[in-house]
Protein backbone atom coordinates (compact mmCIF):
# COMPACT_ATOMS: atom_id res chain seq x y z
CA UNK A 1 0.00 0.00 0.00
CA UNK A 2 1.30 3.10 -0.92
CA UNK A 3 1.28 6.30 1.27
CA UNK A 4 -1.28 9.14 1.06
CA UNK A 5 2.52 11.30 0.43
CA UNK A 6 3.40 9.32 -2.16
CA UNK A 7 0.08 9.67 -3.83
CA UNK A 8 -0.14 13.07 -3.71
CA UNK A 9 4.10 13.63 -4.66
CA UNK A 10 2.73 11.90 -8.04
CA UNK A 11 -0.41 13.78 -8.75
CA UNK A 12 1.93 16.75 -8.40
CA UNK A 13 4.30 15.73 -10.61
CA UNK A 14 2.10 14.05 -13.27
CA UNK A 15 0.13 17.52 -13.46
CA UNK A 16 3.88 19.66 -13.04
CA UNK A 17 4.15 17.66 -16.77
CA UNK A 18 0.92 18.79 -18.20
CA UNK A 19 0.98 22.26 -17.19
CA UNK A 20 4.70 21.87 -19.14
CA UNK A 21 3.32 20.61 -22.25
CA UNK A 22 0.57 23.25 -22.08
CA UNK A 23 0.84 25.14 -25.73
CA UNK A 24 0.42 28.61 -25.77
CA UNK A 25 -2.35 29.96 -28.06
CA UNK A 26 -0.47 31.29 -31.33
CA UNK A 27 -0.93 35.42 -31.03
CA UNK A 28 -4.10 36.30 -33.68
CA UNK A 29 -4.44 33.12 -35.29
CA UNK A 30 -7.75 30.71 -33.92
CA UNK A 31 -6.35 26.96 -34.21
CA UNK A 32 -8.22 24.66 -36.24
CA UNK A 33 -9.16 22.21 -33.16
CA UNK A 34 -11.04 25.14 -31.36
CA UNK A 35 -13.02 26.27 -35.03
CA UNK A 36 -14.19 22.63 -35.43
CA UNK A 37 -15.79 22.86 -31.68
CA UNK A 38 -16.57 26.01 -29.40
CA UNK A 39 -15.03 24.35 -26.69
CA UNK A 40 -14.50 27.16 -23.55
CA UNK A 41 -11.51 27.95 -21.68
CA UNK A 42 -13.27 26.89 -18.80
CA UNK A 43 -13.94 23.14 -20.68
CA UNK A 44 -10.19 23.31 -21.95
CA UNK A 45 -8.82 23.94 -18.23
CA UNK A 46 -11.43 20.82 -17.12
CA UNK A 47 -9.62 18.72 -19.68
CA UNK A 48 -6.28 18.89 -18.44
CA UNK A 49 -7.44 18.67 -14.93
CA UNK A 50 -9.24 15.50 -16.01
CA UNK A 51 -5.55 14.36 -17.99
CA UNK A 52 -3.63 14.27 -14.68
CA UNK A 53 -6.28 12.53 -13.46
CA UNK A 54 -6.38 10.00 -16.17
CA UNK A 55 -2.38 9.27 -16.22
CA UNK A 56 -2.73 8.66 -12.39
CA UNK A 57 -5.58 5.81 -13.13
CA UNK A 58 -3.11 4.39 -16.11
CA UNK A 59 -0.23 4.26 -13.49
CA UNK A 60 -2.55 2.49 -10.80
CA UNK A 61 -3.77 0.05 -13.61
CA UNK A 62 0.10 -0.65 -14.18
CA UNK A 63 1.44 1.10 -16.88
CA UNK A 64 4.89 3.26 -15.91
CA UNK A 65 4.93 7.06 -16.06
CA UNK A 66 6.30 7.48 -19.74
CA UNK A 67 3.97 5.84 -21.17
CA UNK A 68 0.96 7.29 -19.47
CA UNK A 69 1.99 10.43 -19.94
CA UNK A 70 2.43 9.32 -23.61
CA UNK A 71 -0.77 7.70 -23.79
CA UNK A 72 -3.07 10.51 -22.59
CA UNK A 73 -1.73 12.61 -24.66
CA UNK A 74 -3.06 10.94 -27.81
CA UNK A 75 -5.92 11.40 -26.65
CA UNK A 76 -8.69 14.51 -27.36
CA UNK A 77 -10.33 16.67 -24.36
CA UNK A 78 -13.31 14.19 -24.47
CA UNK A 79 -11.86 11.42 -24.72
CA UNK A 80 -10.16 11.60 -21.75
CA UNK A 81 -13.41 13.03 -20.45
CA UNK A 82 -14.88 9.36 -21.29
CA UNK A 83 -12.33 8.04 -19.17
CA UNK A 84 -11.95 9.76 -16.05
CA UNK A 85 -12.86 7.86 -12.90
CA UNK A 86 -13.69 4.74 -15.20
CA UNK A 87 -10.90 3.20 -16.05
CA UNK A 88 -11.54 0.36 -13.93
CA UNK A 89 -14.97 -0.53 -15.49
CA UNK A 90 -14.96 0.04 -18.68
CA UNK A 91 -14.78 -2.54 -21.43
CA UNK A 92 -11.61 -3.92 -21.74
CA UNK A 93 -10.82 -6.38 -24.78
CA UNK A 94 -9.00 -9.09 -23.73
CA UNK A 95 -9.63 -12.62 -24.72
CA UNK A 96 -9.51 -14.88 -27.27
CA UNK A 97 -12.72 -16.16 -28.60
CA UNK A 98 -11.80 -19.84 -26.90
CA UNK A 99 -10.89 -18.48 -23.16
CA UNK A 100 -14.27 -16.50 -23.74
CA UNK A 101 -16.28 -19.44 -23.96
CA UNK A 102 -14.13 -21.24 -21.48
CA UNK A 103 -15.36 -17.91 -18.77
CA UNK A 104 -18.29 -18.18 -20.05
CA UNK A 105 -18.94 -21.97 -19.40
CA UNK A 106 -17.35 -21.54 -16.00
CA UNK A 107 -19.71 -18.78 -15.30
CA UNK A 108 -22.88 -20.61 -16.00
CA UNK A 109 -21.99 -23.54 -13.86
CA UNK A 110 -21.41 -21.14 -10.87
CA UNK A 111 -24.72 -19.21 -11.45
CA UNK A 112 -26.34 -22.64 -11.83
CA UNK A 113 -24.74 -24.18 -8.70
CA UNK A 114 -25.80 -21.11 -6.03
CA UNK A 115 -29.01 -20.89 -7.46
CA UNK A 116 -30.36 -25.27 -7.40
CA UNK B 1 -24.99 -23.27 -45.21
CA UNK B 2 -28.73 -22.76 -43.48
CA UNK B 3 -27.73 -22.10 -39.94
CA UNK B 4 -26.77 -18.04 -40.27
CA UNK B 5 -30.39 -17.38 -41.95
CA UNK B 6 -31.75 -19.89 -39.24
CA UNK B 7 -30.00 -17.70 -36.55
CA UNK B 8 -31.25 -14.63 -38.99
CA UNK B 9 -34.48 -15.66 -38.52
CA UNK B 10 -34.60 -14.26 -35.27
CA UNK B 11 -35.05 -10.11 -35.64
CA UNK B 12 -35.10 -9.31 -32.10
CA UNK B 13 -31.56 -10.49 -31.55
CA UNK B 14 -29.48 -10.02 -34.65
CA UNK B 15 -31.69 -7.20 -36.59
CA UNK B 16 -29.13 -5.55 -39.04
CA UNK B 17 -28.74 -9.16 -39.82
CA UNK B 18 -32.14 -9.38 -41.31
CA UNK B 19 -32.02 -6.05 -42.87
CA UNK B 20 -29.64 -6.85 -44.91
CA UNK B 21 -30.97 -10.72 -45.52
CA UNK B 22 -34.40 -8.92 -46.51
CA UNK B 23 -32.76 -6.46 -48.07
CA UNK B 24 -28.66 -5.98 -49.24
CA UNK B 25 -28.16 -2.51 -50.53
CA UNK B 26 -27.67 -2.51 -54.44
CA UNK B 27 -24.44 -0.36 -54.43
CA UNK B 28 -22.75 -2.85 -51.88
CA UNK B 29 -20.43 -5.61 -53.80
CA UNK B 30 -21.60 -9.20 -52.97
CA UNK B 31 -17.96 -10.19 -51.72
CA UNK B 32 -15.08 -8.70 -50.82
CA UNK B 33 -11.73 -10.34 -48.93
CA UNK B 34 -8.69 -8.24 -48.12
CA UNK B 35 -6.54 -11.22 -48.58
CA UNK B 36 -3.38 -9.01 -47.68
CA UNK B 37 -4.19 -7.72 -44.58
CA UNK B 38 -1.40 -9.27 -42.46
CA UNK B 39 -1.94 -11.47 -39.75
CA UNK B 40 -0.44 -11.24 -35.95
CA UNK B 41 -1.20 -14.50 -33.83
CA UNK B 42 -2.73 -13.06 -29.97
CA UNK B 43 -0.41 -13.68 -26.99
CA UNK B 44 -2.01 -13.81 -23.87
CA UNK B 45 -4.55 -11.38 -23.62
CA UNK B 46 -3.47 -9.11 -25.77
CA UNK B 47 -5.77 -9.26 -28.59
CA UNK B 48 -6.07 -5.24 -28.39
CA UNK B 49 -2.20 -4.78 -29.74
CA UNK B 50 -2.73 -7.77 -32.23
CA UNK B 51 -5.94 -6.44 -34.15
CA UNK B 52 -3.96 -2.72 -34.09
CA UNK B 53 -0.80 -3.96 -35.64
CA UNK B 54 -3.05 -5.73 -38.46
CA UNK B 55 -4.59 -2.84 -39.18
CA UNK B 56 -1.55 -0.37 -38.98
CA UNK B 57 0.15 -2.75 -41.26
CA UNK B 58 -1.96 -3.38 -43.48
CA UNK B 59 -1.98 1.06 -43.67
CA UNK B 60 1.48 1.04 -43.93
CA UNK B 61 2.82 1.71 -40.43
CA UNK B 62 5.76 -0.91 -39.64
CA UNK B 63 4.52 -1.89 -35.98
CA UNK B 64 4.19 -5.86 -34.04
CA UNK B 65 2.05 -6.01 -31.50
CA UNK B 66 4.46 -5.73 -28.90
CA UNK B 67 5.05 -2.00 -29.88
CA UNK B 68 1.77 -1.28 -28.76
CA UNK B 69 1.57 -3.10 -25.55
CA UNK B 70 3.05 -0.13 -23.83
CA UNK B 71 0.26 2.37 -25.75
CA UNK B 72 -2.65 0.38 -25.17
CA UNK B 73 -2.15 -2.80 -22.48
CA UNK B 74 -3.98 -2.29 -19.52
CA UNK B 75 -1.49 -4.61 -17.37
CA UNK B 76 -3.76 -4.59 -14.10
CA UNK B 77 -6.95 -5.16 -16.36
CA UNK B 78 -5.63 -8.01 -18.71
CA UNK B 79 -7.08 -5.96 -21.74
CA UNK B 80 -7.60 -2.52 -23.71
CA UNK B 81 -10.17 0.06 -23.65
CA UNK B 82 -11.85 1.66 -26.77
CA UNK B 83 -10.50 4.97 -26.21
CA UNK B 84 -6.94 3.76 -26.23
CA UNK B 85 -7.58 1.76 -29.06
CA UNK B 86 -8.62 4.86 -31.07
CA UNK B 87 -5.32 7.28 -29.93
CA UNK B 88 -2.80 4.91 -30.08
CA UNK B 89 -2.47 5.51 -34.15
CA UNK B 90 -2.34 8.95 -34.27
CA UNK B 91 1.02 8.50 -32.67
CA UNK B 92 2.32 7.31 -35.81
CA UNK B 93 0.52 9.50 -38.45
CA UNK B 94 -2.78 7.85 -38.93
CA UNK B 95 -5.93 8.80 -38.54
CA UNK B 96 -8.49 6.66 -36.35
CA UNK B 97 -12.36 7.04 -37.30
CA UNK B 98 -14.92 5.74 -35.22
CA UNK B 99 -17.78 4.08 -37.61
CA UNK B 100 -21.32 4.46 -36.97
CA UNK B 101 -23.39 1.91 -35.73
CA UNK B 102 -24.16 0.14 -38.76
CA UNK B 103 -23.67 -3.37 -40.02
CA UNK B 104 -23.74 -2.30 -43.11
CA UNK B 105 -20.83 0.75 -42.70
CA UNK B 106 -18.75 -2.02 -41.76
CA UNK B 107 -19.23 -4.08 -44.79
CA UNK B 108 -18.82 -1.17 -46.61
CA UNK B 109 -14.90 0.04 -45.49
CA UNK B 110 -14.08 -3.50 -45.96
CA UNK B 111 -15.64 -3.38 -50.01
CA UNK B 112 -13.39 -0.18 -50.08
CA UNK B 113 -10.50 -1.86 -49.15
CA UNK B 114 -9.76 -1.10 -45.50
CA UNK B 115 -9.97 -4.12 -42.72
CA UNK B 116 -11.89 -3.10 -39.71
CA UNK B 117 -11.23 -3.57 -35.89
CA UNK B 118 -14.75 -4.51 -33.71
CA UNK B 119 -15.01 -4.96 -29.92
CA UNK B 120 -17.21 -8.25 -29.74
CA UNK B 121 -18.73 -10.13 -26.23
CA UNK B 122 -17.91 -13.52 -25.94
CA UNK B 123 -19.04 -13.70 -22.73
CA UNK B 124 -22.35 -14.91 -20.96
CA UNK B 125 -24.54 -13.29 -18.79
CA UNK B 126 -22.97 -11.91 -16.50
CA UNK B 127 -19.92 -12.33 -17.11
CA UNK B 128 -19.06 -10.21 -20.50
CA UNK B 129 -15.69 -11.36 -22.28
CA UNK B 130 -14.54 -8.00 -24.51
CA UNK B 131 -12.48 -9.12 -27.66
CA UNK B 132 -11.06 -7.41 -30.39
CA UNK B 133 -11.00 -8.84 -33.81
CA UNK B 134 -10.33 -7.55 -37.16
CA UNK B 135 -13.16 -7.80 -40.40
CA UNK B 136 -11.09 -8.28 -43.07
CA UNK B 137 -13.81 -9.76 -45.89
CA UNK B 138 -17.46 -10.91 -46.38
CA UNK B 139 -19.49 -12.89 -48.68
CA UNK B 140 -23.24 -12.30 -49.25
CA UNK B 141 -24.01 -15.73 -50.60
CA UNK B 142 -22.70 -18.17 -47.38
CA UNK B 143 -23.47 -14.97 -45.45
CA UNK B 144 -20.42 -15.16 -43.49
CA UNK B 145 -17.56 -12.52 -42.47
CA UNK B 146 -13.63 -13.36 -42.43
CA UNK B 147 -12.02 -12.24 -39.42
CA UNK B 148 -8.59 -12.16 -37.96
CA UNK B 149 -9.30 -13.04 -34.78
CA UNK B 150 -7.10 -14.26 -31.83
CA UNK B 151 -5.28 -17.47 -32.79
CA UNK B 152 -6.85 -18.05 -35.91
CA UNK B 153 -5.60 -16.29 -39.29
CA UNK B 154 -8.81 -16.62 -41.30
CA UNK B 155 -12.26 -17.02 -39.39
CA UNK B 156 -15.02 -17.89 -40.98
CA UNK B 157 -17.80 -16.26 -38.73
CA UNK B 158 -21.74 -15.98 -39.68
CA UNK B 159 -23.46 -12.32 -40.04
CA UNK B 160 -25.17 -13.38 -37.17
CA UNK B 161 -22.76 -14.72 -34.91
CA UNK B 162 -20.57 -11.34 -35.95
CA UNK B 163 -23.84 -9.04 -34.93
CA UNK B 164 -24.53 -10.86 -32.15
CA UNK B 165 -21.38 -10.64 -30.21
CA UNK B 166 -20.71 -7.39 -32.12
CA UNK B 167 -24.07 -5.49 -30.51
CA UNK B 168 -22.95 -5.68 -26.95
CA UNK B 169 -20.50 -2.98 -28.04
CA UNK B 170 -23.20 -1.05 -29.00
CA UNK B 171 -21.54 -2.15 -32.93
CA UNK B 172 -18.41 -0.42 -31.75
CA UNK B 173 -15.83 -0.25 -34.85
CA UNK B 174 -12.99 1.44 -36.40
CA UNK B 175 -10.39 1.88 -39.08
CA UNK B 176 -7.06 3.15 -38.87
CA UNK B 177 -6.10 4.96 -41.99
CA UNK B 178 -2.91 6.62 -43.60
CA UNK B 179 -3.94 10.41 -43.48
CA UNK B 180 -4.83 10.55 -47.11
CA UNK B 181 -7.46 8.17 -47.46
CA UNK B 182 -10.89 8.80 -46.04
CA UNK B 183 -12.91 6.30 -45.11
CA UNK B 184 -16.04 6.05 -47.21
CA UNK B 185 -18.53 5.91 -44.53
CA UNK B 186 -16.69 9.39 -42.50
CA UNK B 187 -18.33 12.69 -42.46
CA UNK B 188 -16.92 16.09 -42.95
CA UNK B 189 -16.73 16.93 -39.60
CA UNK B 190 -16.63 13.80 -38.14
CA UNK B 191 -13.51 13.30 -40.42
CA UNK B 192 -11.84 16.70 -39.74
CA UNK B 193 -12.47 16.37 -35.71
CA UNK B 194 -10.70 12.85 -36.20
CA UNK B 195 -8.07 14.84 -37.84
CA UNK B 196 -7.52 17.54 -35.60
CA UNK B 197 -7.24 15.02 -32.99
CA UNK B 198 -4.10 13.31 -35.24
CA UNK B 199 -2.48 16.65 -35.63
CA UNK B 200 -2.16 17.20 -31.93
CA UNK B 201 0.70 14.11 -31.50
CA UNK B 202 1.37 13.49 -35.40
CA UNK B 203 3.69 15.06 -37.58
CA UNK B 204 2.75 18.21 -39.44
CA UNK B 205 3.22 16.62 -43.06
CA UNK B 206 0.37 13.88 -41.80
CA UNK B 207 -2.10 16.60 -40.77
CA UNK B 208 -1.27 18.45 -44.24
CA UNK B 209 -1.97 15.17 -46.24
CA UNK B 210 -5.22 14.52 -44.40
CA UNK B 211 -6.69 18.09 -44.77
CA UNK B 212 -5.92 18.12 -47.90
CA UNK B 213 -7.66 14.57 -48.27
CA UNK B 214 -10.68 16.11 -46.90
CA UNK B 215 -10.84 19.41 -49.68
CA UNK B 216 -10.43 16.29 -52.19
CA UNK B 217 -13.28 14.74 -50.63
CA UNK B 218 -15.37 18.11 -49.93
CA UNK B 219 -14.33 20.40 -51.70
CA UNK B 220 -15.94 23.41 -49.97
CA UNK B 221 -14.71 22.49 -46.71
CA UNK B 222 -14.56 25.11 -44.52
CA UNK B 223 -12.61 23.72 -41.38
CA UNK B 224 -10.45 22.01 -44.01
CA UNK B 225 -8.96 24.85 -45.50
CA UNK B 226 -8.43 26.85 -42.16
CA UNK B 227 -6.35 23.21 -40.94
CA UNK B 228 -4.50 23.56 -43.94
CA UNK B 229 -4.35 27.32 -43.59
CA UNK B 230 -3.10 27.24 -40.05
CA UNK B 231 -0.54 24.72 -41.05
CA UNK B 232 0.94 27.02 -43.50
CA UNK B 233 1.08 29.81 -41.35
CA UNK B 234 2.79 28.51 -38.35
CA UNK B 235 5.25 26.81 -40.87
CA UNK B 236 5.78 30.28 -41.70
CA UNK B 237 4.28 30.30 -45.39
CA UNK B 238 2.32 33.36 -45.26
CA UNK B 239 1.50 33.27 -48.92
CA UNK B 240 0.04 29.99 -48.92
CA UNK B 241 -1.62 30.53 -46.38
CA UNK B 242 -3.59 33.52 -47.42
CA UNK B 243 -4.01 32.05 -50.78
CA UNK B 244 -5.76 28.97 -49.02
CA UNK B 245 -8.14 30.95 -46.62
CA UNK B 246 -8.74 34.03 -49.34
CA UNK B 247 -10.27 31.05 -51.18
CA UNK B 248 -12.26 29.64 -48.76
CA UNK B 249 -14.09 33.06 -48.17
CA UNK B 250 -15.08 33.64 -51.63
CA UNK B 251 -17.39 30.12 -50.53
CA UNK B 252 -17.44 31.04 -46.64
CA UNK B 253 -17.86 35.01 -47.06
CA UNK B 254 -19.29 35.06 -43.25
CA UNK B 255 -16.84 32.86 -41.25
CA UNK B 256 -15.49 34.88 -38.72
CA UNK B 257 -12.45 32.40 -37.95
CA UNK B 258 -11.60 32.44 -41.83
CA UNK B 259 -11.69 35.97 -41.40
CA UNK B 260 -9.76 36.40 -38.52
CA UNK B 261 -6.71 34.33 -39.56
CA UNK B 262 -6.61 35.84 -42.60
CA UNK B 263 -6.31 39.51 -41.20
CA UNK B 264 -3.42 38.29 -38.68
CA UNK B 265 -1.80 36.19 -41.90
CA UNK B 266 -1.80 39.52 -43.92
CA UNK B 267 -0.97 41.71 -40.66
CA UNK B 268 2.46 39.35 -40.57
CA UNK B 269 2.94 40.64 -43.94
CA UNK B 270 2.55 43.96 -42.47
CA UNK B 271 -0.06 44.89 -44.65
CA UNK B 272 -1.88 46.42 -41.70
CA UNK B 273 -4.30 48.86 -43.21
CA UNK B 274 -5.73 45.75 -45.27
CA UNK B 275 -5.47 43.74 -42.27
CA UNK B 276 -7.33 46.10 -40.34
CA UNK B 277 -10.29 46.08 -43.00
CA UNK B 278 -10.46 42.20 -42.63
CA UNK B 279 -10.65 42.51 -38.46
CA UNK B 280 -13.67 44.64 -38.75
CA UNK B 281 -15.38 42.13 -40.85
CA UNK B 282 -14.56 39.66 -38.68
CA UNK B 283 -15.68 41.79 -35.42
CA UNK B 284 -19.20 42.99 -37.29
CA UNK B 285 -20.26 39.65 -37.48
CA UNK B 286 -20.12 38.83 -33.59
CA UNK B 287 -20.19 34.93 -32.63
CA UNK B 288 -18.37 32.48 -30.04
CA UNK B 289 -15.05 33.48 -31.41
CA UNK B 290 -15.65 37.54 -30.47
CA UNK B 291 -13.35 37.51 -27.70
CA UNK B 292 -10.29 36.41 -30.38
CA UNK B 293 -11.18 38.67 -33.15
CA UNK B 294 -11.03 41.56 -30.59
CA UNK B 295 -7.71 40.66 -28.96
CA UNK B 296 -6.41 40.25 -33.05
CA UNK B 297 -7.51 43.83 -33.55
CA UNK B 298 -6.40 44.77 -30.35
CA UNK B 299 -2.69 43.38 -31.77
CA UNK B 300 -3.19 44.58 -35.25
CA UNK B 301 -3.97 48.06 -34.02
CA UNK B 302 -0.97 48.06 -32.00
CA UNK B 303 1.68 47.22 -34.58
CA UNK B 304 -0.23 50.42 -36.82
CA UNK B 305 0.24 52.77 -34.16
CA UNK B 306 3.81 51.48 -33.46
CA UNK B 307 6.80 52.83 -35.29
CA UNK B 308 7.79 51.47 -38.38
Amino acid sequence: MKSVAFRMLCRVLIVSLFAMSFQPAMAGVIATDQAITTTTERAALIGTLSRSDVASQLLAQGVDTDAAKLRVASMTDQEVAALAGKIDSLPAGASSSSTGWAVAIVAVLVIWYFWK
Amino acid sequence: MALPWLLAGCAIWVPQTERLRSDWPSDLGPRAELDAVPYFPQKDYQCGPASLATAMNFSGVSVVPDDLVAAVYLPNRGGSLQVEMMAAPRRYGLVTWQLGPRFEDLLREVQAGTPVIAMQDYGLWPVPYWHYAVVVGYDRDSGKAVLRSGEKRRLEMPFAVLEYTWKESAYWAMVAVPPDRVPVTATEAGWLQAVVAMERVADKQAARSAYRAALRRWPDSLNGAIGLANIDYREGRLQAAEELLRNTLKQHPKSVVALNNLAQTVADQRRFDEALTLIDQALALGGPFSSAVEQTRAQIRGKLAAPQ
